[in-house]
């Protein structure tokens, strides 16, 4: 799932003057000043670092770019074509789900004499584009040209755990290209956004649908994001199976085998039920819909709608076809399972015991792969648990981190990456559990209780109380929270 | 066993890789040089063992010449043929040859370990290091005390052998030796005694007292003495890097003199986890006074046998059978040293006997007799390894079903912790339970028209086949039987990924599991080993 890297860029460049109006006046550098907290110690940031990008000018006085070029910026200077100055540039929206976003600029001038590019439609494959932006390599805008290979749905590295549709070319795209337009026939074709490191000849751009949807979902002020109605879609091609749903064989039709807990898709869908056509897609027996000559994921025709709206369905239900309404909601109950940004990891301190939320970020933070055995019980709590014992799913699973030594815990076995089951007796389903565990306790001992085997460690409450101002000093934490 | 947070015990990693090579690194076979092999670390180590030239010369100076002759009438050579299973594709039979090291123990009772004796077809015994082969038979083997014992038949075998002496005092030198036969010559190579510790069992997850000594000499670990003062001091059950780990001698008399009796049931365990009470706030809070001691137990499973648990989560247990506990969990053997209580499990107590415990159970002291439970591969959800029975499967219209075992987990190589599918590990170290003992697997599946669909599905935990909870392979085999409308409908457990799938009963599927068997060239389209009782046998227990 994560092997897509995200393209960076590492220089900055200009160059002044001007020119003619071309899609490269249009085309942006953007340089952005990024800092992001380290999940593991979480209230404590990493370096900043200068990461660069590329962008354009969309009508509105806007700049459209990538989420990734701009995620975690505390300054973000963008520069015209060939134009020496520096303009300082604000997120006006992100969209970490479609890995876009749009910047405003205060200052009026930055617009002057730019005209917005139009977005043009999904290309066809074979078809031949050129890609503007500011790649690392050197420092003045590039240009690359290629052919179309192939479109399909895949995975957006910068959430990483979302699919949407993605146009692969063999146009180069480098770090420092994202963010940068990718032009056919004068008009937008898509966003430059992602490559394969191992896969010369493989750049991927964000296309004009999905553009467009992020668009439409901030006319109204507001992000909402992309509609996820957690369906587990399978093919249907064995003819035993479709004997026994009493569906002809007509290649139509893909199964519902598993949906995720969520209360709007479960109301409308039951496992066993039969997709045969969202909104005006009939999908095939091998889970796909023909999407502008192209045969693509059945799963693209759920991300057509707004939050908000709804996905007419037809489907096929003991023995007989019906028409079905799907509302069209946002989902976040699997954030923690991908990459997040821009909001600041939450953290509890006490006794120097660190607490935060169990998280794909903390997991690549610790360097814990999957594969070491010590952290399969981490792994499992976020990738297989809700499949697989929803009933026992804590909204938000808490880890012990680490502990910062001290005299009060330097009697405690337990270092960290430890799964928190109870506190004091309370079952700790959120990170506001701890705290509230901690500080409703009347008794004299503080009993921490683990994942799994009950391991449990006691620390006493006086000593606490009075060792925490300076642990709290001694580590640099401003404060002992983050709720 | 105590919490793997805690755990200062080794494992022996990679032992099975190195089962299969005692006789190519000894005296290479051709049948093992043609053998075929998944790992292909195994290949090269075997094509190392091509290479091996014997460098050491024998060395009898720290023996003296009549004393080490006189070894030479106690060692003995056993080879074993045995079954050699590939369960990634159940249904290929192998066989492999290997030779290991065996001490004439009693009148006719050649002593050995289990390693490598498992799923044997042939055993024949050799004297003198060189000349005739004789037809043995074990007639004991115990995988989890990792001791067997075989016999010859012909008397005139047992002319000129003679039982070796045991002893149990080491030299204050440390200085031992380890014999065995090595073309044609009893080969001793001088070993020095490190420690006495607990370590987990190459064949079973008990942790066992074992001897270990530095040595130079290669390729050891398959039976072969050490010995000190003309006495055997321990078998030398695995090697890693220079240490050779060897099960001391007093613990194998223990054994053997138990079974002698009638009294050996197979090696207890102590299937509870236990954390270090070195936290004086934990000792604290569970209101212990006087000095810090005992250890605190956290999590007790279920007994499988039909005993009361009798220990709880958050007792502490201060002693067993008169052996005081410190926080670390340590005590002090009379005979070892400081050891690991783990090791009481064993000591001179089998499965089936009763100890007494002392406990400090909410703020007052008590004393449990706990009666010890055999430790059973069958207690866990996937049993580490089922020795001397084929790996079961059931082909059914191409998908292709297996139980998940050890063995099954294990043919993804050596790295297998690492390298087997995460959610089937995920399941090594969960206890069976009442409600689900076991686990079948459909494993892959054989292509064929009529499991179109369903091709690319591999590694699929089955939760109920045609409405009926499956555990075992009979269970399945039986819920085929028994179509709903003419379809079989599986379910697998609810995971990331399938959960359902449904196929055509009847003359369909017959017809397919025949094409199947001819065009895979499959003998059986199953192999179910009688149903493992679904509760197992209530430990012995002695009043």
């Amino acid at each position: 799932m994560f092997i897509r890297t995200l393209a960076f860029l590492l220089g900055a460049a200009w160059v002044a003057v001007a020119s003619a109006g071309q899609p490269e006046r249009s085309a942006i550098q953007i340089l952005t000043y990024a800092q992001q907290p380290s999940w593991d110690a979480p209230w404590r940031f990493d370096a900043v670092r200068a990461q660069g990008g590329s962008g354009f000018v969309i009508k509105g006085k806007r700049i459209m770019t990538n989420a990734h070029v701009v995620s975690w910026g505390r300054q973000i200077i963008v520069r015209r074509y060939q134009d020496p100055r520096p303009y300082v540039a604000e997120v006006q929206y992100i969209g970490h789900d479609c890995d876009l976003a749009v910047l405003t600029v205060a200052d009026e001038r930055f617009f002057e004499g730019i005209e917005p590019l139009e977005l043009g439609g999904l290309p066809e494959v074979r078809s031949t584009v050129i890609t503007y932006g500011y790649p690392a390599g050197g420092e003045e805008i590039s240009y690359t040209r290629g052919v179309v290979s192939r479109i399909e749905l895949e995975p957006y590295s910068h959430a990483g755990n979302r699919q949407f549709l993605s146009v692969q070319t063999d146009a180069a795209i480098n770090p420092g290209n994202s963010g940068g337009p990718v032009i056919q026939e004068g008009r937008v074709a898509g966003v430059a956004f992602q490559n394969i490191p191992s896969l010369q000849g493989a750049g991927f751009f964000i296309p004009v649908p999905v553009i467009e949807h992020f668009l439409k979902d901030i006319a109204d002020g507001h992000y909402d994001g992309f509609p996820y109605t957690g369906i587990r879609m399978v093919t249907l091609q064995n003819l035993d199976y479709r004997r026994f749903l009493k569906l002809p064989d007509d290649g139509l039709g893909a199964r519902v085998d598993g949906l995720l807990p969520i209360p709007e898709t479960q109301q409308v869908l039951k496992p066993d039920d039969v997709i045969l056509r969202i909104g005006t897609y009939p999908v095939a027996s091998d889970g796909t819909i023909l999407y502008e000559s192209n045969r693509l994921s059945a799963a693209l025709a759920f991300q057509f709608a707004q939050v908000g709206e709804s996905f007419p369905l037809q489907i096929w239900r003991e023995g007989k076809a019906m028409e079905v309404s799907l509302p069209a909601r946002a989902y976040d109950g699997d954030r923690t399972s991908g990459y997040q940004h821009d909001t600041l990891p939450r953290y509890f301190v006490y006794g120097g015991l660190v607490f935060t939320p169990l998280s794909f970020d903390y997991l690549r933070a610790l360097g814990a792969s999957v594969s070491e055995p010590a952290n399969r019980e981490l792994y499992y709590e976020l990738y297989y648990r809700r499949f697989e014992a929803p009933e026992s799913v804590r909204p938000e699973p808490i880890v012990l981190t680490s502990v910062l030594a001290d005299a009060v815990n330097a009697n405690l076995k337990i270092r960290g990456r430890m799964l928190v089951d109870q506190i004091n007796g309370v079952r700790i389903e959120k990170l506001e559990d701890v705290a509230r565990a901690f500080e409703a306790n009347t008794n004299t001992v503080d009993v921490i209780q683990f994942l799994p085997h009950n391991v449990f460690e006691c620390l006493d409450r006086g000593e606490v109380a009075r060792a925490n101002p300076q642990i709290l000093k001694t580590y640099g934490i401003p404060k002992d929270r983050r709720l | 066993m105590i919490h793997p947070q805690f755990s200062t015990l080794p494992r022996l990693p990679g032992r099975k890789a190195q089962a299969s090579l005692p006789a190519a690194s000894r005296r290479p076979q051709g049948s093992m040089l043609t053998r075929l092999t998944r790992s292909g670390a195994l290949l090269f180590c075997m094509l190392s063992a091509l290479l091996f030239v014997p460098t050491a010369p024998l060395r009898a100076q720290a023996l003296k010449k009549s004393a080490f002759r006189a070894w030479e009438r106690s060692i003995v050579t056993i080879e074993v043929a045995r079954r050699d299973y590939d369960y990634y594709q159940p249904w290929v039979k192998r066989t492999q040859r290997l030779q290991k090291t065996g001490l004439v123990a009693n009148a006719r009772e050649i002593l050995t370990t289990a390693d490598g004796m498992f799923d044997c077809t042939l055993v024949r015994v050799q004297k003198n290091g060189r000349g005739q082969w004789w037809t043995g038979e074990v007639t004991w083997i115990d995988y989890s005390a990792n001791l067997a014992l075989v016999t010859v038949a012909d008397a005139g075998f047992w002319s000129e052998l003679k039982p070796a002496s045991f002893g149990a005092s080491l030299p204050s030198s440390g200085a031992l030796e380890i014999l065995r036969w090595r073309d044609g010559n009893l080969e001793n190579r001088s070993a020095e005694f490190t420690r006495f510790t607990v370590v987990e069992g190459q064949l079973s997850q008990i942790n066992q007292v074992v001897l270990e000594a530095d040595s130079e000499i290669q390729n050891v670990g398959w039976g072969e003495p050490i010995i000190a003062n003309s006495h055997v001091v321990g078998i030398v059950r695995a090697r890693e890097n220079r240490t050779c780990i060897a099960t001391p001698a007093s613990v194998v008399q223990a054994i053997l003199e138990a079974r002698r009796k009638g009294q050996f049931h197979g090696l207890g365990h102590f299937p509870f986890v236990w954390q270090p009470a070195d936290n004086p706030a934990v000792l604290a809070y569970l209101k212990l006074p006087g000095p810090p001691r005992g250890v605190v137990i956290i999590d007790v499973p279920p007994r499988q046998d039909g005993c009361e648990a009798v220990l709880k989560p958050r007792d502490i247990l201060l002693s067993i059978d008169g052996f005081n506990l410190d926080v670390q969990g340590d005590y002090q053997d009379p005979e070892f040293g400081t050891l690991i209580l783990e090791s009481l499990s064993t000591r001179q107590k089998w499965a089936g006997d009763t100890m007494t415990m002392q406990l400090w159970r909410e703020g007052k002291p008590m004393t449990v007799n706990y009666h010890l439970p055999k430790f059973e591969y069958t207690n866990s959800l996937v049993p580490a390894a089922a020795y001397d029975q084929e790996p079961e499967y059931l082909i059914a219209g191409g998908l292709v079903f297996q139980p998940l075992t050890g063995p099954y987990l294990k043919s993804w190589g050596a790295e297998w912790r690492s390298s087997a599918p995460f959610r089937l590990r995920h399941f090594d170290q969960d206890p069976a339970s009442q409600d689900r003992p076991a686990l079948v697997l459909l494993s892959q599946v054989l292509p064929d028209a009529y499991n179109i669909g369903y091709q690319e599905l591999r590694s699929l935990v089955v939760d109920r086949v045609n409405g009926q909870r499956i555990s075992r392979l009979s269970e399945l085999r039986d819920a085929l039987r028994k179509p709903l409308n003419g379809f079989h409908i599986i379910d697998f457990l609810p995971s990331d990924s399938l959960h359902r799938l449904v196929l055509g009963a009847g003359e369909p599927e017959r017809e397919a599991t025949q094409r199947v068997l001819k065009r895979y060239g499959i003998a059986e389209e199953s192999c179910i080993v009688a149903n493992v009782a679904s509760k197992p046998e209530p430990t012995p227990s002695k009043k």
